[in-house]
């Protein structure tokens, strides 16, 4: 590991929202999974389980936030300037925390597949069932899922670098999610299964997701989402005045 | 010796230009950055360090613009202002961060945190400190590499009395070992206490640059820096460009 990215990696784990969206991260699952197994009246069901474990790919909004205070939080709290005081070439700083809060990502997206599997579990057993481990589905699911969370922490970096101010930067990926991609989806017809969260959707094997991309597709598109905004992150990066 | 020599150095922003064409050597010793607010002092300091890119003009450190320098932290240390550090992190984490980010070993953290005087309260988090243990963390920061070239923006903000007698020893310190120590400040009496030569600037231009003697006390340079920054341009005084 580089220099540059072991001060990245001590620059996350010395605040308190990484541990917070991580927390948040897993009640999300804890409650999404609950609601779903507590009620529905096939437990046993193998799309009922994938359904209840493909939570954990939900859970990448909480990456992209991780992704976008990286970026847009050093400028929030004006450490950006000391960061490239001691970086001048400022395309290392971004591929650095591009690197570090991808990794982040899968990390975050693997203690969400654990809680995703383990709150699932229990909840069979409650229910007389057990979980089905040997089910490729589900662990395409949980693959996928990961994945998921990790592109989004990487483009959350590119969102942060282009948007500096992390409220606004935020807010609109955010609004992107809720409302806006509903909303472009609905003018661009069939490419709207090319939009990152129908992608992300389709990565995680979602069973909302009737006629996307192909898993495989899915994420080859959704990392070319997070290249683009890397390209768009440095190009912008290396220009900006820090005042 | 390292120097900075800056020449022509310009900034526009759209309709509004910061820095016209400014020439100026800054050399071993203390010099004393002086102008009124929005002068365009902070805007020159971050236009040197690289942070704002010129619109004309060079800004070089040895010979160097800062990004080309080889090791940029060992070179120049800067202190740019006192509300750049995230506040969960303590004071002994935050240098931490800036020696990794710099290649500094840790070793540098306690020397520096002790040069300041912070050690004690070096694990406290920093969104605790008052403004004055700020200003000691970020002259920390800055002295972290050993550089030879310190630039700070204000640096006796928030502290107290003893707070400035101690920077100024710091100060004279540093410039007795032969570094270039480039200070800008509103407060004229202490520069004339701690500064070898001056440099005020208006409007984005150098209206004086010499030795403080040229001056006589701190009561002509009162009156010279209030004659030099109002209004207009001023003929070149002195080694004034």
């Amino acid at each position: 590991m580089s220099t540059l990215m072991r001060a990245e990696w001590l620059k996350l784990r010395t605040t308190r929202s990484p541990w917070l969206l991580l927390s948040a991260s897993l009640a999300t699952i804890i409650v999404g999974v609950s609601g779903l197994m507590a009620r529905i009246d096939n437990p046993g069901d193998p799309v009922t389980q994938q359904r209840a474990i493909a939570h954990l790919g939900l859970v990448s909004l909480f990456t992209l936030v991780l992704g976008i205070t990286a970026t847009a939080g050093e400028h929030r709290h004006r450490t950006i300037s000391d960061t490239y005081l001691a970086v001048p070439q400022r395309h290392r700083v971004v591929w650095a925390k591009l690197a570090v809060y991808t990794a982040a990502g899968i990390v975050s997206g693997i203690a969400a597949a654990a809680g995703a599997l383990a709150t699932t579990a229990i909840w069979l057993v409650a229910r007389g069932f057990s979980l089905d481990l040997a089910s490729t589905d589900l662990w395409l699911t949980v693959a996928g899922g990961i994945a998921w969370n990790a592109a989004f922490a990487a483009i959350g970096i590119g969102v942060g670098a282009l948007i500096t101010n992390q409220n606004a930067a935020i807010a609109t990926a955010l609004a992107w999610l809720a409302l806006v991609e509903g909303l472009v989806g609905q003018l661009i017809g069939d490419a709207q299964r090319w939009l990152p969260f129908a992608l992300g959707s389709a990565l995680d094997r979602l069973p909302t997701v009737t006629d996307g991309p192909v898993q495989w597709q899915a994420g080859l598109a959704l990392g070319a989402y997070a290249a683009a905004f890397a390209v768009a992150a440095v190009l912008t990066s290396v220009r900006r005045d820090v005042t | 010796m390292t120097a900075v020599s800056i020449r022509g150095l310009t900034k526009r922003f759209g309709a509004v230009t910061a820095v016209d064409d400014l020439t100026v050597d800054l050399t071993p010793g203390v010099t004393g950055f002086l102008g009124p607010n929005g002068a365009g002092k902070t805007t020159i300091l971050r236009l040197i360090l690289g942070l704002i890119r010129p619109t004309a003009g060079t800004a070089l450190i040895d010979g160097h613009r800062y990004a080309d320098l080889p090791h940029p932290r060992r070179t120049v240390g800067a202190l740019l202002e006192a509300s750049g550090f995230h506040p969960g992190r303590t004071g002994r984490q935050t240098l931490r961060i800036a020696a990794r980010l710099a290649g500094l070993p840790d070793s540098r953290i306690d020397a520096v945190l002790d040069q300041v005087d912070l050690t004690t309260t070096a694990n406290r988090r920093v969104g605790t400190y008052s403004l004055g243990m700020r200003q000691r963390l970020g002259l920390a920061a800055a002295l972290l590499g050993d550089p030879q070239v310190l630039m700070l923006d204000e640096p006796g903000n928030g502290l107290d009395p003893a707070g400035m007698a101690w920077l100024r020893g710091l100060l004279r310190d540093l410039a007795a070992h032969g570094r270039t120590v480039v200070v800008s400040s509103h407060v004229l009496a202490e520069v004339a206490q701690t500064a070898d030569r001056i440099v005020i600037v208006h409007q984005g231009t150098v209206r004086f640059a010499g030795a403080i003697d040229a001056l006589a006390g701190p009561a002509a340079l009162e009156a010279e820096f209030l004659r030099l920054t109002a209004g207009a341009a001023p003929a070149a005084e002195g080694s004034t460009r």
